[in-house]
């Protein structure tokens, strides 16, 4: 593990006029001095009478890393992502992909992250492998001309060939949760989310969850990965942090 | 290639994939069959039986409920959006369109098409099968017209599904208060028995909504029944004034209760 890829948050200048990601190109065009993704003073609190589940909370991802962020269980792990994702808003403080706010410039952060929530949801039961990642890559507006190699990309990737025809409520657990990440690999984000990746995938499916990391990794993306241990394959993080009361510790 | 068409290609993979989970259901096709049949033999006879005033023969009140009964069809596909929504909701699936480039609001208004095709379908069925069974005559010279009211019938009818959506995103909820709105549409939009056979202030309340004006004007093109209290164009006129106004409303509010319960952080909720 390294300690070069996160530092606290500076300010950027972030523009989004600047970033010029048109909505159907795949690399956006960086600015200099705006980092993968920044999250800036996050706060957020569920109700009045609950503590703050984020404290102030800032990370920085620079370019080619993956950072982990554990925690206990309800630590505030999952809103981080949430609010990263652009899912949630929170109290106070911003999200940023490469300059871009989620509120100012929606279709572009969509573009640019990718997240992958825990747990099994987010699938449609009836739809084949196939269908589910052709609806999908749709959905993330990928280019007509690059439409059918993206999903076979995302098919052949995690090893979905043999599943592609096959209905997602026949899968196991594990069938479904490699699915759920080739959704989330199949867009070729800028920054991906991970929230338990990990859970129901078998060695060799963890394997290729690795090749996928370490593309995202080569060209220059950033990797935010969650759980409440650190055990996971043989990933060599860049940088490991703990949530305790809202805030972020080094682990 | 443009954004804007890969997002006309995301709105039919909304269709496509409403229509594969659809077709998943083999037994969904012959149950819709089966209940228009049903439906339309029970008005058959109930026509046969009642003589309700105003109409001359058993034949024109049968024709009268059978336009009846297929716009319910399309009323209930206008108020089914809060339930698909809920259950996107429940899946986790509402998570990742929110999450996407084509973003929550276009993936809501898109799911609208699957149920409004599916129902103008079984509507037309319900039509032939009156004709083919039951001998409806149906005024075939001004048939076609009916498509574009139905057209704008649907952009009439479309904002109350998207705003019972926008109450479902804020409460979770919505499908019951849908249910008693179907309800009270049926009667006072005079789906099953003409409207001047109700209490006048009901007759007053059933023109503060679109529901009416459409089954007048379908009623004229398909049935040749005469247009009560005004003409076709009148009605028309009603119609388009409700869906230029209501839809943008509608949409206005869908935005801003997704952003609302963005900032709660209720949207997670379901």
């Amino acid at each position: 593990m390294t300690s070069r890829s996160l530092e606290l948050a500076e300010p950027t200048q972030g523009k989004q006029g600047n970033i010029g990601l048109a909505t159907t190109a795949r690399a956006p065009e960086r600015k200099p001095t705006a980092a993968p993704m920044v999250l800036r003073g996050l706060t957020k609190r569920w109700r009045k009478d609950l503590p703050l589940v984020l404290d102030d909370l800032s990370l920085t991802l620079e370019p080619g890393t993956i950072t982990w962020v554990g925690g206990r269980n309800g630590v505030g792990k999952t809103t981080m992502l949430r609010v990263a994702a652009g899912l949630i808003d929170p109290d106070s403080g911003r999200a940023e992909v490469w300059g871009v706010s989620a509120h100012a410039h929606r279709v572009r952060y969509q573009q640019l992250v990718s997240f992958l929530p825990a747990g099994d949801r987010g699938l449609y039961a009836r739809l084949t492998v196939r269908r589910q990642l052709e609806f999908w890559a749709r959905i993330c507006l990928v280019p007509r001309k690059t439409f059918r190699s993206t999903v076979d990309h995302a098919i052949d990737t995690f090893d979905l060939r043999e599943l592609a025809d096959r209905r997602v409520d026949r899968l196991s657990m594990g069938q479904r949760q490699r699915l759920r990440i080739a959704m989330t690999f199949l867009p070729c984000p800028e920054v991906v989310l991970l929230d338990e990746p990990m859970t129901s995938l078998d060695t060799e499916s963890g394997v290729l969850l690795q090749a996928a990391v370490a593309e995202v990794l080569s060209r220059e993306g950033a990797i935010l990965w969650c759980s409440p241990s650190g055990e996971h394959l043989d990933l060599e993080f860049d940088a490991k942090w703990q949530i305790e009361q809202g805030r972020l510790i080094a682990a | 290639m443009s954004a804007p068409i890969e997002s006309i290609y995301a709105f039919f993979a909304v269709l496509r994939r409403d229509l594969h989970v659809y077709l998943s259901y083999r037994t969904r096709m012959v149950s819709q069959l089966l209940t228009t049949v049903f439906s339309i033999t029970l008005f058959y006879y109930v026509s046969k039986l009642v003589h309700i005033s105003g109409f001359k023969t058993h034949n024109s009140y049968f024709g009268f409920v059978v336009v009846g009964i297929a716009l319910i069809g399309v009323i209930y596909s206008c108020f089914s959006l809060p339930e698909l929504f809920r259950q996107e909701l429940v899946a986790g699936t509402f998570d990742r369109l929110l999450l996407s480039p084509f973003g929550a609001v276009r993936s809501i208004i898109a799911m609208t098409l699957f149920p409004l095709i599916n129902a103008f379908f079984v509507a037309s069925l319900t039509l032939a099968l009156a004709c083919l069974l039951y001998g409806l005559h149906l005024h075939w010279s001004t048939v076609p017209l009916s498509v574009p009211a139905v057209g704008l019938a649907l952009l009439a009818f479309m904002p109350f599904g998207l705003l019972f959506a926008a109450l479902t995103v804020v409460v979770k909820q919505g499908s019951i208060g849908a249910t008693w709105v179907i309800a009270l549409l049926t009667i006072i939009g005079g789906l099953y028995f003409p409207v001047a056979l109700l209490p006048h202030w009901v007759q007053t309340a059933s023109k503060l909504q679109p529901f009416t004006p459409a089954t007048n004007v379908l009623r004229h093109l398909l049935v040749d029944s005469p247009v009560p209290g005004g003409s076709v164009a009148s009605s028309l006129l009603r119609m388009a004034g409700f869906a230029a106004v209501l839809l943008p409303v509608s949409l206005f509010v869908l935005s801003r209760s997704i952003r609302f319960s963005q900032r709660r952080g209720t949207i997670i909720e379901y």
